[in-house]
């Protein structure tokens, strides 16, 4: 399975897993989850990493990493997926993680991993003892699967009579955790209450809080995987990033000195998040009349096109920029796609990357045509189309000028994180750059991670 | 792509468009625009900027000012103002209003049937009226009747499989989403001073501006509401482009490869623009009257009436300065 297409599944589809009580996991895409762990492990486990995932369908990827073995890989290969899940188990909202470890109890699958990986959401989640107050009976299912009933009842009995470090406790609990010290309460909390099987007539999953009203699950992710995203109520020219909002000042004729001073700083803070790629971008830009657009949205899509020009100059080894119509800076005339796409040909790059707002008006359907032929004419560079929006939700019925071009759109400076892996991601040299920056970015992850299980630990 | 000949043919007997050439054509859907480039003709009052509704004074009467400095204003043939809770105004005729001057219509006409209330005077937008419609308003100038161009409003609008109701907002204003994506779909070329336009192939129209802001501040007026209009209602689902006929890879250097590509698309697009030519040369032409209306020095306001088209230009110095005319 190619990067893109795994990708777009992970930032698409978004249907939950369901765990219907007494029949089977409902989990509608298992067959490409596990097809694309048993090709590269590593890969895909960072793959639910990328920004734009969506919640359940890291609760897949954690599902999927915990599910399988890890017979046969070395410690290399263990590690990243370990370190993901570890993560992912923090990065979800909490009810997300419970669904993956239930499943995981009913698919019947468990490995040292998964039970390390279970026993610390568990007993270490920063928030476990408002999940066990409100999730107990899960929770405790989730418990009992990772350790082995036996054991777990064992442990908990120990603990019962004041065990806190027995050679038992130690080989069969505490060596899966980082914190063992808040264990035993914890463990405690879980055993506090009758067992569902012992009060049929209730719910399973819901623990009741004084009056007998239910507890509140904590459904906020304690270690945000995507920050949050700046989403202003009107969409202006100027609220959609910094680069884009100075540039529209320097295009309506502000004062240049301290903009363009700005202008460096915003572009060099934005490039430093994303590692170089040691490859060759030809960027097909759209300067034609609509781009600059006009009343209270002129300028806004010229200026995050430029804005992302900019980054990628910064990013990109080689960026070859071939203007369609007239330039960033005068934007004028027609749009003629078809000849920018085989310029940017020309240029031997590892991808073609069209950013267009999509009204193609120059001969119209030759951006199209042309895609089709490429093949034929014996063109394998990947060519992507990044539509230039106003906002996310601008109609493209119109704007659509080469449906069989992989296509994203972007309005937004916060867009590049997950446009510009989605860009790499077509060609091959953009293999090594997406695997750097989602190691980086599980590193960071790792980091704040360890801010979390410091302070528990404290 | 071609010297300028279009008007010479369209209206004998009318000064030429000495230096004006067509460019590259553009399409959008069922319209093509054949941009127009010439020598400006400075002096002239634009219309958005310069020129302004005053007030309506009653039903059928509106009024209109130049409000620049300097420089005569060309009113746009067909003009409208749209307002929310007022009746919608179209005029049928151009006029010349001097700087600082205020002219009032007794012809123009309602374009909002069962609408009360009078537009106040304001800096805004304005349309001109599809191009459906201008013929019969144009032989409606001088005829009072704020009415007068309802049935033909209920007409189209029954064409166009709206409620038959003599209410050119169910089309203006109900669609105008969609059809004021014709100013980014197509684009003002730059020195654009006019255009040919064709709705699914067939002629519908030829505008020129005395100068390049004058057209500009024309441009949405015709793109989305003239002829985008007419544009919109005959446009096509959207098909998909069959690929460029190219030789294959094994051919490289004789027509295969990303040269073959670029030969193959240089040759669809010149037969392409082969066609476009032809629609031109078959535009209907013939002979057609000129009846002097209006005067300002030596400008002179014409109504153009021939079988095959009609309009109103403005002549001056031995030029045509501006020309609104369209397929009847």
């Amino acid at each position: 399975m190619d990067t893109p297409t795994l990708l777009a599944h992970l930032q698409n589809h978004d249907t939950p897993l369901t765990l219907p009580r007494g029949g089977t996991l409902h989990w509608d895409d298992a067959d490409l989850h596990r097809a694309a762990h048993t090709l590269d492990p590593e890969g895909y486990a960072l793959a639910g990493l990328a920004p734009g995932v969506r919640p359940w369908q890291r609760a897949r990827v954690l599902l999927q990493i915990l599910a399988a073995s890890q017979a046969g890989l070395d410690e290399r290969a263990r590690a990243v997926p370990a370190r993901v899940a570890r993560v992912l188990t923090l990065g979800l909202p909490p009810a997300h993680v419970i669904t993956v470890l239930l499943a995981l109890r009913r698919l019947r699958a468990n490995h040292k991993h998964t039970t390390r990986t279970a026993l610390r959401f568990v007993l270490e989640h920063p928030d476990a003892d408002a999940l066990i107050a409100a999730r107990r009976p899960a929770l405790l299912d989730c418990f009992e699967h990772a350790l082995g009933k036996a054991a777990a009842r064992g442990c908990a009995r120990r603990i019962g009579e004041g065990d806190t470090g027995s050679e038992y406790l130690r080989r069969r609990l505490l060596r899966f955790l980082t914190a063992p010290a808040a264990a035993p309460a914890r463990v405690r909390a879980l055993y506090g209450a009758p067992h569902p099987d012992r009060h049929p007539g209730r719910h399973p999953d819901r623990h009741d809080g004084p009056q007998g009203a239910p507890r509140a699950v904590p459904h906020e992710a304690p270690l945000p995987v995507d920050a949050p995203r700046e989403r202003p109520r009107t969409i202006t020219a100027t609220n959609r990033g910094d680069i884009a909002a100075t540039l529209v000042h320097l295009y309506r004729g502000g004062p240049s000195e301290d903009l363009y001073a700005a202008l460096g700083r915003y572009v060099a803070a934005a490039a430093a998040a994303f590692p170089r790629f040691e490859g060759t971008v030809a960027l097909v830009l759209d300067a034609s009349a609509s781009m600059r657009g006009y009343g209270d949205r002129e300028w806004a899509v010229l200026s995050q096109a430029a804005a992302l020009r900019m980054v990628l100059a910064q990013v990109c080894a080689r960026l070859e920029v071939v203007e369609a119509g007239g330039d960033e800076s005068d934007p004028r005339g027609a749009t003629d796609l078809a000849t920018g796409v085989l310029d940017a040909l020309g240029t031997a790059p590892d991808l073609v990357a069209v950013v267009s707002d999509g009204y193609e008006n120059q001969f119209p359907g030759d951006l199209a045509r042309v895609a089709a032929a490429l093949p034929r004419a014996g063109v394998t560079t990947p060519v992507v189309f990044c539509h230039a929006l106003f906002t996310g939700s601008d109609d493209l019925a119109l704007r659509t000028p080469a449906p069989s071009l992989p296509h994203r759109g972007f309005w937004h400076q916060d867009d590049f994180a997950e446009l510009l892996p989605w860009m790499f991601g077509h060609c091959a040299a953009g293999a090594p750059w997406l695997r750097t920056a989602l190691r980086a970015r599980l590193d960071d992850l790792d980091r704040r991670a360890d801010g979390l299980t410091a302070r528990l630990a404290a | 792509m071609a010297p300028m000949t279009a008007l010479d043919t369209l209206v004998p007997g009318a000064p030429g468009l000495t230096g004006h050439r067509l460019g590259t054509p553009q399409q959008a859907g069922a319209l093509t625009m054949v941009p127009v480039t010439g020598p400006a003709a400075p002096g002239f009052t634009p219309p958005r900027t310069g020129l302004k509704l005053s007030r309506v004074a009653g039903y059928g009467r509106v009024e209109l000012a130049n409000t620049a400095e300097s420089g005569v204003a060309i009113v746009p043939l067909h003009i409208g103002y749209i307002q929310d809770r007022a009746q919608n105004h179209a005029l049928c005729r151009s006029a010349f209003l001097a700087p600082g001057q205020s002219l009032m219509f007794e012809d123009a006409c309602c374009v909002q049937e069962s609408q009360g209330g009078y537009l106040a005077g304001a800096d805004q937008w304005f349309f001109i009226l599809p191009v459906e419609l201008r013929a019969r308003a144009l032989e409606l100038r001088g005829v009072h009747g704020y009415g007068k161009l309802w049935d033909d409003i209920a007409a189209l609008n029954a064409r166009y499989g709206l409620p038959r109701r003599g209410h050119l907002e169910q089309i203006l204003s109900r669609k105008r989403p969609v059809l004021t994506q014709f100013r980014s779909r197509l684009e003002l070329a730059p020195g654009q001073v006019g255009a040919l336009f064709f709705v699914a192939g067939t002629f519908a129209g030829l505008e020129i501006a005395p100068d390049p802001g004058y057209f500009a501040e024309m441009w949405p007026a015709l793109v989305c509401f003239a002829y985008g209009a007419a544009a919109w209602h005959a446009e096509a689902p959207p098909a998909d482009p069959a690929p460029l006929e190219t030789a294959p890879l094994e051919t490289d250097g004789d027509g295969g490869g990303l040269d073959g590509l670029r030969g193959a698309l240089e040759r669809d697009r010149a037969a392409r623009l082969a066609r476009i030519a032809g629609r031109l040369a078959d535009v209907p032409a013939g002979p057609a009257e000129l009846h002097e209306e209006d005067r300002f020095l030596d400008l002179r306001l014409s109504t153009v009436t021939a079988p095959h088209l009609a309009g109103q230009i403005v002549t001056g110095g031995g030029r045509t300065l501006y020309a609104s005319l369209f397929a009847r």
